[in-house]
């Protein structure tokens, strides 16, 4: 059992680093040639990061859609579908109107980080209110429509705003809100990278709560832990991976619904640090893959990575609602 | 020989603590269950039974009045030490997640391992121990879906076996067995009871198993509830206002 386990990790490890080597050198309309001046340029200021970028996105959204999923107890959840990342992308909109033509420029630090903060407060307002939808109603469809609808209404939201938005600015905030790996500049990664690989660094603290809370919350707090504690703590892990990635690249389509379905399908374990620690090399390696795929599908130009992450992503989760019994 | 008092329930009044206003279930509740006992609950539905058991577990704090094990008030334990003492089997499903019949029973080993919940030597030995127990050796690689009614109650009394408490709260365990796994459920439980010294307390439905198996009853009617022995039933007005005519 554990042999198979470290075999199939083994190959999802090769396989991420064949999706970052995908994604570098195939990342791009042209072919990348080091030799040259401009290609070292593209390689370092455009590659290097949009790579960085796609494996820190996968990795958050691909677990913080764990963590959902475990805390509403529901195959079907994840920041996406219940709209945590379009409530985040609500309040980032709402943030660049108001900097719109302030002094602080959206671009500076001081401008990231109010965006960084928005998008989590969006987040952490959008799960908190799924989670009193969840305690009144218990049902998967449910929870499911009521997070459709927030994303609608916060889709309706954002496309008033960019109705009155700058022209000069509307292209750049369009492509943020199709969802966009290439939004990211070396400046930002350190700051991104950080908050990302702290809040899964916490999440080691959260391992065995994680592990006695699918059995349910009573069920839980008996085995000894403090269910209300824990739920805040994932709320915040889970938000937080969300809003700081939405922040970043805008709402990134079905990786984080897709990828821990995907983890139960290929590890038949209930054990929660083999799927976090599978998710967050399968997303990594799905955003890759995908954005890779992108600059190539229609000659010379370049396809939302959501259209992918969707196309992927989609049919699982379909596959999954209607085998619900054995998830 | 006196028993040792295990868990009791001082001038309570239970139920539930809304935002704004309080609603109480049960009032004037007096209850004492002791180690080696098989207790059953019995009452109609909306008496309070399930009100009753996560109170008595620490899981709703009484409206008035305490909890107390060893005489000392269950606000003065950590969820840690309640878990080692008091075990709990809620009725309704536990599925997916790939969770199979050893993962559930292997939960209730949480309150002993590490921080990663690494299942070393002596906590397999008690898993399997609560297997055998339960008679789930050969269903212990089924997923929880996979498992019948029956299975599934087993599987959650092996996972309160493997938490090696002393006290053990059943919420409707019988509910949806047929009349043979019924019949084998309260047994068991009867057996642990006896043999184990185990406190189990059962809410249930089934007057005829209740009278079968267990010693002591406590009937919940009219809004509070009472502690009897099985032979001061037949002549309880709760006791024959829960069974109507049919008793």
């Amino acid at each position: 059992m554990k042999r198979t386990y470290l075999i199939i990790f083994a190959l999802l490890v090769l396989l991420f680093f064949a999706a970052c080597l995908c994604s570098l050198f195939f990342g791009g309309s042209s072919a990348l040639d080091t030799g040259t001046e401009s290609g070292r340029f593209i390689l370092y200021q455009i590659r290097i990061p949009k790579t960085l970028t796609a494996i820190l996105s996968g990795a958050s959204l691909s677990t913080a859609g764990l963590l959902l999923q475990v805390l509403f107890r529901n195959p079907l959840a994840g920041p996406y579908a219940l709209g945590i990342s379009s409530g985040a992308s609500l309040m980032v909109a709402l943030c660049m109107l108001a900097l719109q033509g302030s002094a602080l420029a959206v671009l500076s630090f001081a401008g990231r980080s109010v965006l960084i903060l928005a998008a989590l407060t969006g987040s952490v307002l959008v799960t908190t209110l799924l989670l009193l939808v969840s305690k009144r109603v218990n049902s998967s469809i449910l929870l499911l429509l009521v997070g459709l609808m927030i994303a609608q209404i916060c889709g309706a939201l954002l496309g008033t705003m960019e109705y009155f938005a700058d022209p000069s600015n509307l292209k750049a905030f369009v492509i943020w809100g199709l969802g966009s790996l290439s939004g990211t500049s070396t400046s930002d990664l350190p700051v991104f990278g950080t908050l990302v690989c702290l809040l899964l660094l916490s999440l080691l603290a959260l391992l065995k709560p994680l592990n006695a809370l699918l059995l349910g919350d009573d069920y839980a707090q008996n085995l000894g832990f403090h269910t209300p504690r824990i739920r805040f703590m994932i709320i915040l892990v889970s938000s937080g991976l969300t809003g700081i990635c939405t922040a970043f690249c805008g709402p990134i389509a079905f990786v984080g619904i897709s990828i821990p379905i995907l983890s139960r399908l290929v590890f038949k374990t209930s054990r929660q640090e083999i799927h976090l620690l599978a998710s967050a090399l399968m997303g990594s390696s799905l955003l890759l893959i995908a954005d890779a795929v992108t600059h190539h599908v229609v000659q010379g130009s370049t396809l939302p990575v959501n259209v992918i992450t969707t196309l992927i992503g989609a049919p699982l989760v379909l596959y999954t609602l209607f085998r619900t019994k054995q998830w | 020989m006196v028993n040792q008092v295990r868990i009791a329930i001082e001038n309570a009044e239970l139920g539930y603590r809304g935002a704004s206003s309080e609603t109480g279930v049960l009032s004037e509740v007096n209850l004492e269950l002791r180690e080696g006992e098989f207790v059953a609950a019995v009452g109609l539905n909306g008496a309070g039974k399930s009100t009753l058991l996560k109170t008595l577990c620490g899981i709703l704090a009484p409206l008035k009045g305490r909890v107390l094990i060893h005489n000392k008030n269950i606000l003065e334990f950590s969820a840690l030490e309640i878990a080692k003492t008091i075990a709990i089997v809620l009725s309704g499903k536990i599925e997916g997640f790939n969770l199979s019949c050893f993962d559930l029973v292997a939960a209730g080993q949480m309150p002993y391992t590490n921080s990663f919940h690494q299942l070393k030597d002596e906590h397999l030995r008690k898993i399997e121990e609560a297997l055998m127990q339960t008679e789930l050796g050969p269903h212990r690689h089924k997923s929880l879906h996979e498992l019948s009614d029956g299975l599934f109650q087993k599987a959650l009394i092996a996972k309160a076996l493997a938490q090696q408490s002393p006290v053990m709260l059943l919420d409707e365990p019988s509910a949806y067995l047929d009349y043979a796994s019924k019949h084998r459920l309260f047994a068991l439980l009867k057996e642990l009871a006896e043999k184990q010294g185990k406190c189990i307390l059962v809410s249930t439905h089934d007057l005829d198993l209740v009278q079968r198996y267990c010693r002591k009853v406590i009937v919940l009617a009219n809004g509070t509830c009472e502690m009897l022995r099985i032979e001061e039933t037949a002549n309880n007005p709760g006791f024959r206002q829960i069974g109507g005519k049919f008793l």
